[in-house]
């Protein structure tokens, strides 16, 4: 079966001559079916106009794109039969009401009449926002906004989920109520490509990610992979202090130690963080007991970081944990 | 991989409902939003009420046609200038979508193109027929009296219908080639001129010179006066003609102009 998201040297200039600007400089991608895809990249490095290309909604300058089988030109209308897309920069109309929008959602992807009710229903349970599915969208707050968006992109139960920075702007609640939705769907067997400037999210969230700058991906696999790629996660130990030399011993099995604060023991995990536990195994079999356990990995920022000499922009710093 | 549970069809029938889908959410929006609404209703009122009273007695002038009362001869200017307002509404709304991305929206689904225009002008058209019927029976209680009677109104709902989707059209035009509400909104002054040089206020009878000359080559005069004849005279085929056939033929030219810029602004993506 070919990948429900395939793209192969997708470039996309606006302008011309001497203000042409290549939005999107060759970007490979090749989304496995059932993986929720993470492309992160700060704001116009590229991600929206690639999803506005894989949605059909933007035409590609050079290269070609299939998604859910079909090309993205010359069978845009099957593409969009098959996909769902909820975009960051699509406002939804303030006027109507959740329900009359999930309807309306519902004949535009022609679903029968008889169903559109019962359908709309269940979406805005399924969002949570049964109670608020007869009150006008302007009503609504940011988050249900996204929510009702989410909602609006199920209504045909699509394959293949397109998500435009799903999470921007949104509260910390929210923004965990919408990755638990996404996972739950993701569960259920749907492709999701989602774009984010936030970090975390995509290391929640994705099972690969896609870091791009200036039209370019710049590094792509597994969120692990990647930290993996830039260096060995730190463990750092504290021990009573006459138990400092053996901890040491032991430790140094596991990888170099590294400098720590005083009255830590830091030690570079070689194997990554799946060794922890043999690491406490170890320490307990030598009699050594521990006070404090502290593993600190590589953040996304840092492999991006690496790859592009600068860091995300708007990204916290990567603190203590 | 769970495929897509339910491909949504293709064909004629999708296409019909996705049209009246988006035709609902045309009035929908009409209805909700009483602020834009309510100034294209009272203000063409507003402007027969002020010519019915300074210019009462202009009716004996030589040369006006035979009334029994300005309002008579008002009602027809009121009609027109209430439909080109109304239009201004519908248009705003479509290059409202285009700004907010709702339009976008419409585009990523299957829709039909074509229902994404067809949906906004049967608002308008909705809206010219109503604010038509609603002129004649809010002024019927001040003196206004239609001499060709039932036909006469069925004849001015039609053409009321008709010229709401010509104006429509080409406003919608302008929405879908600038993507802005301003542009569209900025074009209202535009309006008020063509308005104004064509027998929508005065009859051509009364004028002189090249006023005359510009409301004589201006296809709103006979559009009013097809209108007006209806009102004053009585139900005649000319009149009938004037009053539908003359919108029929702007909006056959307008609705190609708007699908020609509907399918290039969805094609230049």
């Amino acid at each position: 079966m070919t990948s429900p998201i395939l793209a192969s040297g997708l470039v996309r200039t606006f302008g011309t001559g001497d203000n042409e600007v290549r939005a999107v400089d060759g970007v490979d991608l090749e989304v496995n079916a059932g993986e929720i895809f993470g492309f992160l990249g700060p704001n116009g490095a590229g991600k929206s106009t690639t999803v506005r290309m894989l949605t059909t909604l933007l035409r590609p300058t050079g290269g070609s794109a299939q998604v859910a089988g079909y090309d993205v030109v010359t069978e845009a209308d099957s593409v969009r039969r098959n996909i769902g897309v909820a975009l960051q920069d699509a406002a939804i109309d303030p006027l109507m009401t959740g329900q009359e929008l999930l309807r309306l959602q519902a004949v535009l992807y022609g679903l029968p009449r008889s169903e559109h009710r019962s359908r709309a229903d269940e979406l805005l349970e399924r969002v949570g926002l049964s109670s608020a599915g007869d009150r006008r969208v302007g009503t609504y707050s940011g988050g249900m906004r996204r929510r009702l968006d989410l909602a609006l992109s199920l209504i045909h139960e699509p394959s293949v989920l397109f998500l435009d920075e799903p999470t921007t702007g949104l509260d910390p609640m929210s923004r965990m109520a919408l990755w638990e939705e996404i996972r739950r769907l993701n569960g259920e067997g749907t492709t999701v490509l989602l774009t984010t400037q936030y970090l975390e999210e995509a290391d929640q969230l994705a099972d690969r990610v896609a870091i791009i700058d200036n039209g370019r991906i710049v590094r792509e696999g597994a969120p692990e992979a990647l930290k993996a790629g830039v260096g060995s996660p730190t463990l750092f130990v504290r021990v009573a202090s006459a138990q400092e030399d053996a901890a040491s011993a032991v430790l140094s099995r596991f990888g170099e130690l590294r400098p720590t604060a005083e009255g830590m023991l830091g030690v570079g995990l070689n194997g990554g963080a799946g060794e922890v536990s043999a690491v406490v195994r170890a320490l307990d079999e030598h009699g050594v007991s521990v006070d404090h356990l502290e593993l600190s990995a590589p953040s996304l920022d840092d492999v991006f970081a690496e790859a592009t000499g600068h860091r995300l922009e708007g990204a916290e710093s990567p603190s203590g944990g | 991989m769970t495929a897509t549970l339910r491909i949504p069809p293709r064909g004629f029938r999708p296409a019909l409902d996705q049209t009246a889908a988006m035709s609902r959410r045309a009035v929908i929006a009409l209805v909700r939003q009483p602020s834009l609404v309510i100034p294209s209703l009272v203000f063409p009122l507003f402007f027969a009420a002020l010519g019915t009273s300074s210019f009462g007695r202009a009716i004996s002038i030589p040369g006006f046609p035979e009334v029994d009362s300005f309002l008579d001869f008002a009602l027809a200017g009121s009609i027109v200038q209430g439909i080109l307002f109304g239009s201004i509404v519908s248009a705003t709304a479509l290059a409202t979508d285009i700004e907010t991305g709702f339009f976008d929206r419409l585009i990523a689904a299957p829709t039909s193109r074509i229902s994404i225009l067809l949906g906004r002008l049967a608002g308008a058209m909705a809206y010219g027929a109503v604010q038509t019927v609603l002129f004649v029976v809010i002024l019927l209680p001040f003196g206004l009296t239609i001499r060709g009677g039932v036909l006469a109104l069925l004849a001015m709902m039609v053409g009321g219908l008709l010229t709401a989707l010509a104006v429509a059209a080409v406003m919608s035009t302008m929405a879908l080639r600038t993507g802005s509400s301003e542009a569209v909104q900025g074009s209202f002054p535009l309006l008020f001129v063509i308005l104004f040089f064509s027998s929508a206020f005065f009859p051509r009878q009364t004028m002189d010179g090249a006023y005359r000359w510009i409301a004589t080559l201006n296809p709103i005069s006979y559009l009013v006066e097809g209108f007006r004849s209806l009102t004053i005279d009585s139900v005649s085929a000319l009149a009938v003609a004037q009053t539908v056939l003359i919108p029929l033929a702007l909006a056959i030219g307008g609705v190609r102009l708007a699908l020609r810029s509907l399918r290039r602004r969805v094609a230049a993506a």
